[in-house]
């Protein structure tokens, strides 16, 4: 019986040491990750959020072993992921992307070929496997081009095709859509999707919220090499103060028009930014309480105001987490 | 589930040997610019070894052979490995071959025995340019012994060329090591000339490296009356046999020790 825990991080710590001269060397220390406790379910889709810098290509770089943490301790489907890499190895899936990574004198059949075999894709499935992974991805047609011909989406494609080659039971995927155009991304989401029902555990790293919202069972936000916050989307709506956002657009608010705003029943945050010649004030209500005619009341002296209801979106709650760590 | 593989198995050396041989060949054949140093340099090496010598001695098609057949295959056995790393780290494929179950000396190893094959078609081509040159054969009292330590020659270079593979690995900056190393190597173990020429002081680095005692054997299988070291072809042939176990054995623990080291220091996308 499978462990239902896959990914297990704890008090995991990422030091960079960067060095600059030759004789007299200057060394600078980084700390990527500073402490990070994470857990992953068998059969989830787990999304790691965060800004550029945050650590997520560590994070995901450590768990997939090829790096090894400064201190903490890491344990992917029961494996240490130090000491048992080589146990690990065969058993997980990496797609890192990108431009790079790929043999690109070669087509993209021979790449599949030659890492299928560097991964043990047994000799009597190898070529169904191939040819399986890659109709998956869209690239049949293309199987026998050389990579060097590849737009940068089939690229990603045949990254996603590698990683999937030998049947992982668990994938790490970092910005698997990055670079993709609205097709392809849409088509990739769709075989990530697919992937979950073959019974995969995805650890998928993006920048796009609202993918991250299509996708992901639970979500982790890391900011500065800490997670701050970890749940559902939902409970993230919640940890941040509510399912509902009122926007008011002016020409300028007082503070004390924004304290006034502040004090109505049931607003838990308000983040007030420069839209344009106007501010905007951003309010994050809990409960059905506060409606906008009670914004706009509370701001009738306002000739020009724009007061208008949305849901709160998932880019919303990482605005506040990432902004609410900034600070 | 969706696992095909026995979990916790990592394919079989030699599968993983082989598939980078293969993918080591279609590189190759991909790429036109190998073309100059694996089938046109030899040929100019082959004249122009040839046209130096020509008339010098009795033996001096075979000295023509060796000079050029070691110039043609010297960089290319030694160092194409270790340059083929330097390009996975460029291509950024180093990252996804490291993260394979399959050690990555398997997949050096592969090279190596690619750039042996290659350099051997070098050496074969300057074999025939010269012959063709000189109109005959060249004197040879035991040509397949000359043959087989040729090949043997080859896979003491390549034992180095192991070694220096794994500086790739650790570091974006081994070209810069195999830059300064290059014409002293190729001069210090014997490939231009015999080591017994150099100063005596160089002979004891020189001996570090496994080709020195092959070449050595060599010249004394096809030069009669060749003194080398003095200590003869025996000698030798152990010599360069143990030498190149003990960088082979070195290559191993060198490379369990660097892929550590890269993933303690993660520089593996560096390049």
């Amino acid at each position: 019986m499978p462990t239902p825990t896959v990914i297990e991080a704890r008090a995991v710590r990422r030091v960079f040491e960067s060095r600059k001269g030759f004789l007299f060397t200057d060394v600078t220390r980084t700390e990527a990750l500073r402490g990070v406790d994470l857990t992953v379910e068998r059969g989830e889709i787990f999304g790691l959020l965060g800004p550029n810098g945050a650590g997520k290509t560590t994070l995901t770089k450590i768990l997939s072993t090829l790096l090894i943490p400064t201190s903490g301790e890491a344990k992917v489907l029961g494996l240490d992921v130090v000491r048992q890499a080589a146990e690990l190895r065969p058993r997980i899936g990496l797609v890192l992307g990108g431009e790079r990574g790929l043999y690109y004198r070669v087509s993209a059949r021979e790449n599949l070929r030659y890492f299928a075999d560097l991964f043990g894709v047994p000799l009597d499935q190898r070529a169904a496997r191939i040819d399986e992974v890659l109709e998956r991805v869209g690239l049949s047609a293309a199987a026998d081009r050389r990579v060097e011909e590849f737009s940068r989406g089939m690229k990603q494609k045949l990254h996603l095709a590698r990683g999937i080659l030998h049947r992982p039971e668990l994938l790490f995927l970092d910005e698997p859509t990055i670079g993709l155009d609205p097709k392809s991304a849409r088509e990739t989401r769709k075989l990530i999707r697919a992937l979950i029902e073959d019974g995969v555990t995805i650890f998928l790293t993006t920048h796009y919220m609202f993918e991250a919202e299509e996708l992901c069972h639970r979500l982790a936000v890391l900011s500065k090499g800490q997670i701050v916050a970890r749940d559902t989307v939902a409970g993230l709506r919640r940890l941040v103060g509510g399912d509902r956002t009122i926007e008011v657009e002016a020409y300028g608010f007082e503070d004390e028009e924004i304290e006034t705003v502040r004090r109505l029943p049931g607003v838990s945050r308000v983040v007030s930014e420069e839209f344009g010649p106007r501010l905007r004030l951003t309010l994050r209500i809990a409960t059905s309480e506060t409606t906008p005619d009670d914004v706009r009341a509370a701001l009738a002296s306002h000739a020009e105001l724009t007061v208008r209801e949305r849901p709160t979106q998932l880019e919303d709650v990482y605005l506040d987490l990432v902004e609410e760590e900034a600070n | 589930m969706a696992t095909a593989l026995p979990t916790g198995l990592a394919p079989s050396g030699l599968r993983s040997t082989w598939a980078s041989v293969r993918l080591s060949v279609l590189q190759f054949l991909a790429d036109p610019q190998w073309l100059i140093p694996s089938m046109i340099a030899p040929v100019i090496f082959g004249i122009v070894s040839f046209e130096l010598v020509v008339g010098s001695g009795p033996y001096y098609l075979v000295y023509a052979i060796l000079g050029a057949g070691m110039m043609s295959m010297w960089g290319q056995t030694l160092y194409g490995s270790g340059w083929a790393t330097g390009q996975d780290r460029e291509y950024g494929t180093l990252e996804p071959t490291i993260q394979a179950p399959s050690p990555y000396l398997y997949v050096v190893l592969g090279r190596v025995l690619w750039n042996v094959i290659s350099g051997l078609i070098g050496g074969g081509i300057v074999y025939l340019v010269v012959v063709a040159a000189a109109g005959e054969l060249p004197t040879l009292d035991n040509p397949l012994l000359f043959a087989g330590l040729f090949v043997f020659v080859m896979f003491t270079l390549a034992s180095v060329g192991i070694v220096l593979a794994a500086f790739y690995v650790y570091t974006r900056y081994a070209g810069f090591i195999q830059n300064i190393g290059e014409f002293a190597f190729y001069v210090g173990t014997g490939c231009m000339f015999p080591v017994i020429f150099l100063p005596w002081w160089t002979n004891p680095v020189s001996l570090v490296f496994p080709p020195t005692w092959a070449l050595d054997a060599l010249r004394y299988a096809s030069i009669p009356g060749y003194q080398g070291f003095g200590w003869g072809f025996g000698v030798d042939l152990a010599g360069a046999a143990g030498t190149t176990a003990v960088y082979l054995i070195l290559a191993h623990q060198v490379f369990r020790r660097v892929e550590r080291h890269v993933l303690e220091v993660g520089n593996l996308s560096e390049y």
